[in-house]
């Protein structure tokens, strides 16, 4: 496999960023993950951690180096990732159950497949033009196929927030599953959470990356989403993925081919980050920093001679 | 371009007194540069830039760290002064240089003697395995000094690998990359990325990380000369932990090289550390000794017509 790859997650003016993005690879399947908690609901950065979690550990005990069934494991991870979620309430008798959305990814054989819960949204973009996306579980969404709001008005809709189907609810979610479909050099997938696609239109995403490869064209993306939404912004997420033919000259590209069939690389905001309290073992001060510098430039003039 | 990565320091770049020339590799952790000094010497500069903490942007010199994540930046900046340390003490010609360390640009830097060759790996690929025996003993003998040397410190590379040994244009090695080195391992238990690379890795990298000492970088070595061999590395160490599918050297080389360098490699990728030479003095020993006086390709043609004879007797 061959392709290009950029994630990138921001907090934007809330008090707290509840979306996760993760993806993972082996030689021959990819996965993409992104999850929104949900900000009503009390723990929902916890929700969407375990979602993502969830799956990206499913992912790297099964695709070694591919999955038997890319459908099926949307399916199971997902579903699963419910009943972890549940299980995380119960065992801390939490009054109520976090939530999040969740759409997830696999692409193997060339082949790109696709399972979403929830207003978090996957777009296919080939050539500059939206070839598929994800329809939200929301109920400005019914409205939309009732005719009765248009597709520009979603954003500015007082129901958009209103989705009725999602990971850790009352009941098991609905898992939406996609068509199989073929990539093509050049084709871009790109996960978003409301955040992202609330303030901007698609074409907005279409235009950004036909000017420019992803590594750009995302946090572009990220700014003029935060920029439109102003101090009502939420968190703004998005990992995106261009797709390349096996043979094209993109050298820096990620190519799989000589990778150990056994290995899985990840990439993931971490839980809260493993961060050391200042002031702790670990922690750096100022001072510390430069008594570390003078004593191993000490120790070169002393055994430089 | 790629993945996430930090846009490198602009190729003219006044770094202190060093011209930044060119990017010589970038990876998760840091970015090396060549560059020239005032006397126009080349040298290697590492820079410690850690992509998912801090970002440096087209056209910044000073890379965005998130309130959130500096103290996790500074933290891993102990790494880095480790291996500054590390390397500051040994002044050995098979042991990369430390000419400088500095603070700037809200980072630090490591300055090296930059040395001109290619890395044992490239040699690798290029020959896909199947080194030359000579080569071989001589390259890893003179890259055993500078690893006796490390372990005389008090030290343990613990990243062994053909991609971190550097051959000169006079075929003598350098063994390069501290970033994992660690004076004791006890010194508050490095929790930010144990660094490790399937393959060359020993068992205790995975697990029981109390029991790594020089036996552990002894393992890594006979990897990497199984990778000259074979071309690429043995079965990763946690896997064999699982179930071991090792297939000796002594078995896959029969013929090819001598029977000494073969259950070498394979004294060295014993599962249980203690069965491993247990210093490089011990390892060093054996490939000084002289080589079987049959040669290789005698004994291949010896063991070709073994291997005939038994064929036919089964017939």
């Amino acid at each position: 496999m061959k392709f290009s790859i950029y994630q990138e997650s921001r907090q934007g003016p809330r008090k707290s960023n509840q979306d996760r993005v993760a993806y993972c690879y082996s030689r021959d399947a990819l996965c993409m993950t992104i999850a929104d908690g949900m900000g009503g609901h009390l723990h929902g950065e916890v929700a969407a951690q375990i979602a993502t979690q969830f799956i990206s550990e499913a992912f790297q005990r099964e695709a070694k180096p591919r999955l038997a069934d890319p459908f099926k494991f949307l399916l199971d991870s997902i579903t699963n990732a419910h009943h972890a979620i549940i299980d995380y309430a119960n065992v801390r008798s939490l009054l109520e159950t976090p939530r999040t959305t969740c759409v997830a990814c696999i692409v193997q054989d060339g082949l790109a497949h696709w399972a979403h819960v929830g207003d978090s949204r996957l777009y296919l973009v080939r050539s500059g033009r939206v070839e598929a996306q994800t329809k939200d579980h929301s109920r400005v969404q019914i409205l939309v196929d009732a005719g009765r709001v248009r597709e520009e008005a979603v954003a500015a809709h007082p129901d958009r927030n209103k989705i009725f189907n999602c990971l850790g609810q009352m009941g098991p979610p609905r898992v939406d599953l996609s068509r199989r479909t073929a990539l093509r050099h050049g084709d871009t997938i790109l996960l978003a959470t409301d955040g992202v696609w609330g303030p901007l239109t698609s074409r907005h995403l279409c235009e950004e990356l036909l000017r420019n490869d992803i590594v750009k064209a995302v946090p572009i993306l990220l700014d003029m989403a935060e920029a439109r939404a102003g101090k009502d912004g939420d968190n703004a997420s998005v990992v995106a993925m261009t797709w390349a033919d096996e043979l094209a000259a993109e050298a820096d590209w990620i190519s799989t081919v000589s990778m150990d069939p056994t290995h899985i690389k990840t990439t993931m905001e971490q839980f809260g980050r493993s961060k050391p309290p200042p002031g702790q073992a670990g922690y750096l001060t100022d001072d510390e920093i430069e008594r570390a510098i003078d004593e191993i430039r000490n120790a070169i003039r002393k055994h430089s001679k | 371009m790629a993945s996430q990565a930090n846009i490198p320091l602009p190729e003219g770049y006044q770094l202190q007194t060093y011209r930044i020339t060119k990017v010589l590799s970038a990876g998760g952790f840091s970015i090396v540069y060549l560059a020239h000094d005032e006397g126009d010497q080349p040298v290697a500069i590492k820079e410690y830039l850690p992509s998912s903490l801090a970002l440096r942007r087209e056209g910044d010199v000073l890379p965005s760290i998130a309130e959130d994540n500096l103290a996790t930046f500074r933290y891993g900046m102990k790494c880095f002064f480790e291996e500054g340390r590390a390397l500051a003490k040994l002044s050995h010609p098979n042991v990369v240089r430390v000419l400088n360390f500095f603070r700037a640009n809200e980072t630090v830097y490591l300055v090296m003697r930059y040395e001109r060759g290619r890395t044992l790996q490239e040699h690798i690929q290029q020959r896909r395995g199947s080194m030359k025996e000579n080569f071989i003993r001589r390259v890893f003998t003179l890259l055993l000094n500078g690893l006796r040397e490390v372990h005389a410190n008090k030290l343990l590379h613990l990243d062994i690998k053909p991609a971190n040994v550097y051959i000169r244009n006079d075929i003598t090695p350098v063994l390069i990359d501290f970033g994992a080195a660690r004076q004791t391992l006890t010194a508050e238990g490095f929790k930010l990325n144990p660094m490790y690379t399937p393959g060359f890795a020993s068992p205790e990298h995975y697990q029981k990380r109390e029991l790594l000492g020089p036996w552990s970088d002894i393992y890594s070595v006979g990897s990497s000369i199984f990778a000259c061999l074979a071309g690429a590395a043995p079965q990763a160490a946690d896997l064999r932990l699982e179930k071991d599918r090792y297939v000796s050297a002594t078995k896959l080389f029969n013929g090819k090289y001598s029977d000494q360098l073969l259950e070498t490699i394979d004294w060295c990728l014993q599962i249980d550390h203690a069965k491993r030479p247990q210093s490089v003095m011990a390892l060093q020993k054996v490939l000084l000794r002289e080589r079987d006086p049959e040669g290789p390709s005698k004994r291949s043609f010896v063991a070709n017509l073994r291997g005939t004879l038994v064929k036919l007797a089964r017939r």
